[in-house]
């Protein structure tokens, strides 16, 4: 407990450390402020810090069994020191949160911990943004989404392959980042299942038993004589015609049978079979369109009544049926779109097979790889082509093992920015504009770039004559843009949590299917509005305008709303309005059975405001519940008792009262007044001295605090650009965007224009020897 | 157009397992046939098979200890429901993780609880860069003993991983969501969903297709897998060192794949499993949901499919409402009790639920006789939380439980007490010896464990 208590008097210094440090790994997400302006003359390793770690830290962290591997009396000077930046920021974090060194052990004096935590800021995280560092991100996976996204859009067919898939795992608060999406076995196996579905509904293989069948019925001919038909021919093809006939087989030989075609003989069988049996004999042809006759003539009558075997004196063919079965290709009318728009060649019309095949599989593989296909990719997936003809399947069966191929190699499976020197940090390039595409397209609509973005990648142009922000909003535009919606919204707000809540049905009967997903529905109406529109992102804040249906609008006691579907309306009283009236974020913040203030203000901390509250040390009991409805305090006067504890009240004054402003929305997000008996006081005092009395009230305290939350939706929809985790060094492109952002009145489109042309989005360097 | 993956409509399947008669069982599964003729490449006449089952946020510890050491202890009220099978198992105290304590990390418990149950490493401390705990034990066991079935491990949840935010105080998701470690930066995902679970183990190639065209499906698979090892190996050669990783769990899982498909049964399987009534998707009801994952577990056994499963009966730091038992608070929330008996009586409830589906497992396992006993006699299953007490984020003294006979090499039916701080992983030392992989270190183990075969 001493630690804690330490704590809350170390707490302002760290606050302050926090606000120039947004990145500290574990609290990648704070907010920079002001740095600290510098009253002391910057401590030097060697003379103020080493011995300060001598004194509290090396004890333990010495040598190879170092506690948690971190050595820290290998530093011989400053030079040596500031080789391992990782080292430092994991001291900064244990500093920070107090929890180093443990509470047995001695303790460093505040000075002490604010002299060391100094040197790091001056001298370790210190970042000189005259110099670029744009990082460099980790190949990624697609991951589910952008999976299912990108087969849409690749293919046209349209079924959610990665519905099976085992679920991506999530980092910095999303489910696409390069480092965390890893590749298991199992995923490798339903990657190799799918494209075999996926490529089985893209290309239709020839199948003759499922070609038209025209039948004409036969008779037994007992004398030379043949049965005959005139058949219809839907178009020029290939064609099967067959006779189903048996004999009763008599004399020397057997009975014979000549099968002719529009008055030409084909050729003539010998029929083997006898009673009980039926032989099919079959010819192949090329027909061309029109009425044509098919027959089969018995040309070998044999009669001897006078044999002594009575099996013996009698030749007959029996022709039970004529058929002709064709075209054997599909129709193309009945072809898969996809089929039609990729099997771009017949290999009878080709040369040869294999150049039809190379033919096909160019624009294709081009568009999977997101990059021009090399002549040896191409020729290695002819030769599957090859593969099946020689198992005897078509040639169209053969495209699809291709295409199979495509979709389970590592070149479409992983987004790839291979880098000449990918060892050297100095070593700072230009992503190329396939490259460039390629993230624009993932980052707006979560899937493959379109032919527009492939035409002018392959012109070279994507990034001249302006061609770059009237992309942005040509994409911005197009309805793949719902995926930043769906995706960027959708883990920013946390909506994923609102299928997981279960209100407690005996409080909250209004609560069910229904109302759950139109809470959804209203928040991501809302977002896409914003993007559509190209509104400022202040009014994510607080605005006058939301959607809701019947449903909705009655939980929200709006009257005249009817039916299904959302329409969009205006709010007058302030009840409403910004993500804080939604309550779908107001439902997702609560507990089951009460209003979790603490759980809202770390909500607006965290993703408002961009100063997410360290975790709750071990051990600290959670409010006491007195009873579950009839509480003999109100949540407010229990929660008080609860910051009596220092060690709580450092976080809790803040998150407590930010949680309390908004206590009229119940744990469903409906407004109320009263609490049980007690009536609601959403009244609260911030640090800082700012007072509120309503939600209105406090949202317009938010919307004052504009700069904070710029930085936190920048710093979000940023990691979600790139795929990475933030770093220290992307310090200088957030403030940049910030200031530009702000610039142009907040409009969305500007954020996202501003992280297209940011450093970190346009360049990648080789790995640091002190990164993972 | 085949439709082979849509879903098969039938209703949910509630006791898998006794859908299946025996002389069914043998043709669906030849190889069961086999184990009980003779040794075959070199697998054990009866093989051992090992399970984990996870549950999260620890225990209401005083309802799950026994009062006595030794055999004819009372089962305590949490335990209760496993009364049928009390000689089928031990209750083992005093086992400790310690890798799952902050050493140095902060707060987190919750992650690194789950990271290192079975890998007994220090997770890592990263919201996502450079992802590492260590190697599970299952996955040890399975680098070996998997290479006698179809399957060297089965990954088995009731819980999709977090679908966004931040899971565990600068903890990425992974560690969180997973207990099984292929390698110490490849998390092995769970199947959550039965359908897709028992389309993975009993079925190969599409409903009604003839031998011959499953043969060439293989061979072209074949085909397609050579291609890719071939873009992965020439693309690896391009990388930095980070992207080369990826690249290696990708060609992990080529060859995995070739050996699977190489070793697919080309008999049988589709066919006997088409007359089983399959999962039709995830139940509603939670308890269903374990109970049918829980059957797939013991069918897989059963068939000797695989040897080595893990199952994750709720994330850690779940915070799932059980309000089917009149428990509507979230778990994660209560678990935080701060020693309110409320909240304890209601901690334990949730204990005494998942206990009640462990009890499930244990009766289906001792239902199947294998050679002169029953299936459970040759397993060994381990279930337990790794942390302690929910408020206090303790990670000593877990509540463990160890199930199965161990083919003869475990003496059940007991309350065996460690010494506080024991490694866990000097029991998993222990399991390894029995399934014939040999290890003289795991994680932070320190040793073996004694007394376990009596």
């Amino acid at each position: 407990m001493r630690d804690r208590i330490f704590l809350a008097a170390f707490r302002p210094l760290a606050v302050a450390f926090i606000a120039a440090s947004p990145w500290l790994p574990a609290r990648a997400d704070e907010p920079a402020l002001k740095p600290v302006a510098a009253t002391a003359p910057l401590p030097g390793f060697i003379k103020d810090v080493q011995p300060l770690l001598t004194k509290y830290c090396v004890a333990c962290h010495q040598g190879e069994k170092a506690k948690g591997g971190l050595a820290l009396e290998v530093f011989r000077d400053e030079r040596g020191a500031l080789s391992r930046r990782p080292v430092w920021e994991r001291v900064a974090a244990q500093l920070e949160s107090g929890a180093m060194p443990p509470d047995e052990k001695p303790q460093p004096s505040d000075d002490e911990r604010a002299l060391i935590m100094r040197w790091i800021e001056a001298r370790v995280l210190h970042v000189d943004c005259s110099k670029v560092d744009p990082g460099r991100v980790t190949i990624r996976r697609l991951n589910k989404n952008e999976y299912n996204n990108t087969i849409r859009d690749l293919l046209g067919v349209d079924f959610k392959p990665a519905e099976d898939f085992p679920s991506d795992d999530v980092g910095y608060g999303f489910d696409h980042i390069g480092d965390v999406l890893s590749m298991p076995p199992v995923l490798l196996e339903r990657y190799l299942a799918a494209s075999d579905r996926i490529v089985d509904a893209a290309i239709m293989v020839p199948d003759p038993e499922r070609a038209p069948l025209q039948i004409v019925k036969g008779r037994s001919l007992g004398s030379v004589g043949d049965v005959a038909g005139e058949f219809s021919f839907s178009r020029t093809g290939d064609y099967a015609l067959r006779v189903r006939a048996w004999a009763q087989q008599a004399g020397p030989e057997k009975a014979k049978m000549t099968m002719r075609f529009d008055a030409q003989d084909m050729q003539t069988v010998d029929v083997i079979e006898v009673e009980n049996e039926v032989g099919v004999y079959e010819l192949k042809l090329h027909v061309p369109a029109g009425k044509h006759h098919f027959s089969a003539r018995f040309i070998n009558d044999y009669y001897k009544p006078d044999d002594p075997d009575p099996n013996n004196r009698d030749r007959n063919l029996i022709i039970e049926r004529l058929e002709v079965q064709g075209p054997l290709g599909v129709l193309p009318e009945n072809l898969p779109a996809p089929h039609t728009t990729l099997i771009t060649c017949r290999p009878e019309e080709a040369a040869n097979p294999t150049d039809c095949a190379r033919t096909i599989l160019r624009p294709f593989v081009t568009r999977a790889f997101r990059r021009p296909a090399t002549d040896d990719e191409i020729e290695r997936l002819a030769r599957l082509v090859v593969l099946a003809a020689k198992e005897g399947d078509s040639f169209e069966r053969g495209i699809q093992l291709a295409l199979q191929a495509v979709l389970v190699s590592p070149h479409f499976l992983f987004r790839i920015e291979v880098d000449p020197e990918p060892l050297s940090p100095q070593a700072i390039r230009t992503i190329n504009d396939y490259e460039l595409a390629t993230r624009l397209s993932y980052f707006l609509w979560s899937s493959t770039p379109d032919d527009e973005l492939l035409r002018l990648a392959h012109l070279g142009t994507l990034r001249k004559e302006g061609n770059l922000p009237a992309q942005i909003q040509r994409m911005l535009k197009d309805p793949k843009a719902v995926a930043l919606v769906d995706n960027f919204a959708a883990q920013w707000l946390q909506l994923g949590n609102l299928r997981l809540i279960n209100p407690n049905k005996k409080q909250f009967p209004t609560f069910d299917e229904a109302l759950r997903s139109a809470m959804e529905i209203e928040t991501k109406l809302f977002f896409g509005a914003i993007i559509r529109e190209d509104r400022s992102l202040l009014d994510f804040l607080d605005t006058d305008f939301t959607f809701v249906n019947e449903r909705l609008a009655t939980h929200y006691g709006l009257p005249g709303i009817k039916g299904e579907a959302f329409q969009r309306v205006t709010l007058a009283t302030g009840v409403r309005g910004g993500l804080l009236g939604q309550a779908s974020v107001l439902t997702t913040t609560s507990n089951p059975t009460r209003t979790s203030p603490v759980k809202r203000g770390k909500w607006v901390l965290e993703n408002l405001l961009n100063a997410p509250p360290p975790p709750p040390p071990p051990n600290v009991p959670e409010l006491k519940e007195s009873g579950d409805q009839q509480a003999d305090a109100t949540l407010r006067q229990r929660m008080e008792k609860h910051r009596e504890n220092p060690a709580c009240a450092v976080c809790h004054t803040q998150m407590d009262a930010l949680g309390f402003g908004l206590e009229n929305y119940d744990p469903i997000g409906a407004w109320r007044t009263k609490d049980g008996a007690f009536d609601i006081d959403a009244s609260g005092t911030l640090p800082g001295g700012a007072t509120f009395g309503s939600p209105a009230e406090l949202k317009a305290i938010l919307k004052a605090r504009d700069g904070e939350f710029r930085r936190c939706l920048t710093e979000k929809l940023l990691t979600y650009a790139l795929g990475r985790g933030l770093e220290y060094y992307d310090k200088c492109t957030v403030d940049t965007i910030v200031n530009n952002v702000k610039a142009n009145h907040d409009r969305f489109s500007v954020l996202v224009l501003e992280i297209v042309n940011s450093d970190a989005f346009q360049k990648r360097r080789g790995k640091r020897g002190d990164e993972p | 157009m085949n439709h082979d993956w849509e879903i098969t409509r039938r209703t949910a399947l509630r006791g898998l397992g006794t859908a299946l008669s025996l002389p069914l069982l043998n043709s669906m599964f030849p190889s069961l046939a086999r184990a009980a003729a003779g040794p075959v490449g070199g697998a054990p006449v009866t093989p051992l098979r090992m399970a984990f089952i996870y549950v999260p946020n620890g225990k209401h510890m005083q309802d799950w200890t026994p009062a006595t050491e030794g055999e004819n202890f009372e089962l305590p009220a949490t335990l209760e429901p496993l009364h049928n099978v009390k000689n089928d198992f031990c209750v083992v105290t005093g086992l400790t993780q310690k890798t799952a304590n902050a050493n140095g990390d902060g707060p987190g418990d919750h992650a690194r609880a789950l990271a290192s149950f079975l890998t007994g490493a220090q997770a890592r401390k990263t919201h996502g860069a450079d992802i590492r705990a260590g190697v599970s034990v299952d996955q040890v066991a399975a680098n070996e003993v998997g290479r006698y079935t179809r399957f060297a491990s089965l990954e088995l949840g009731c819980d999709a991983g977090a679908q966004s935010g931040n899971c565990d105080s600068g903890y990425s998701c992974a560690y969180s969501s997973n207990i099984s470690w292929k390698s110490e930066s490849t998390p092995m995902a769970k199947e959550v969903n039965p359908k897709l679970a028992f389309e993975r183990l009993f079925t190969n190639g599409r409903p009604g297709e003839s031998a011959e065209a499953r043969a060439k499906r293989d061979r072209y698979n074949m085909s397609v897998l050579d291609f890719v090892r071939d873009d992965a190996q020439s693309l690896r050669a391009k990388l930095g060192v980070t992207d080369q990783r990826k690249l290696d769990e990708y060609l992990t899982a080529v060859r995995e794949l070739e050996v699977r498909i190489a070793r697919a049964d080309k008999g049988g399987i589709s066919d006997a499993a088409a007359s089983v009534t399959r999962p039709a998707g995830i139940p509603k009801d939670y308890g269903e949901h374990i109970r049918l994952m829980e059957d797939l577990m013991v069918l897989a056994f059963q068939g000797d499919v695989t040897r080595i499963s893990t199952m994750v009966i709720a994330n850690e730091g779940s915070n799932r409402s059980y309000s089917f038992i009149d428990v509507p608070e979230g778990h994660h929330d209560l678990s935080h009790h701060g020693s309110d008996k409320k909240k304890l009586e209601k901690i334990q409830k949730i204990n005494r639920f998942h206990i009640t589906q462990f009890a499930h497992l244990l009766e289906r396992l001792k239902a199947i006789k294998e050679g002169e006993g029953t299936l459970l006699d040759n397993c060994m299953i381990v279930y337990g939380s790794g942390i302690g007490d929910g408020n206090a984020h303790n990670h000593d003294n877990l509540p463990i439980l160890l199930a199965g006979g161990g083919a003869g090499t475990l003496k059940t039916g007991r309350h065996i007490k460690y010494e506080n701080g024991t490694p866990l992983n000097n029991l998993y030392l222990e399991m390894l010896d029995r399934v014939g992989v040999k290890r003289d270190q795991l994680g932070d183990s320190t040793g073996r464990l004694p007394n376990l075969n009596g």
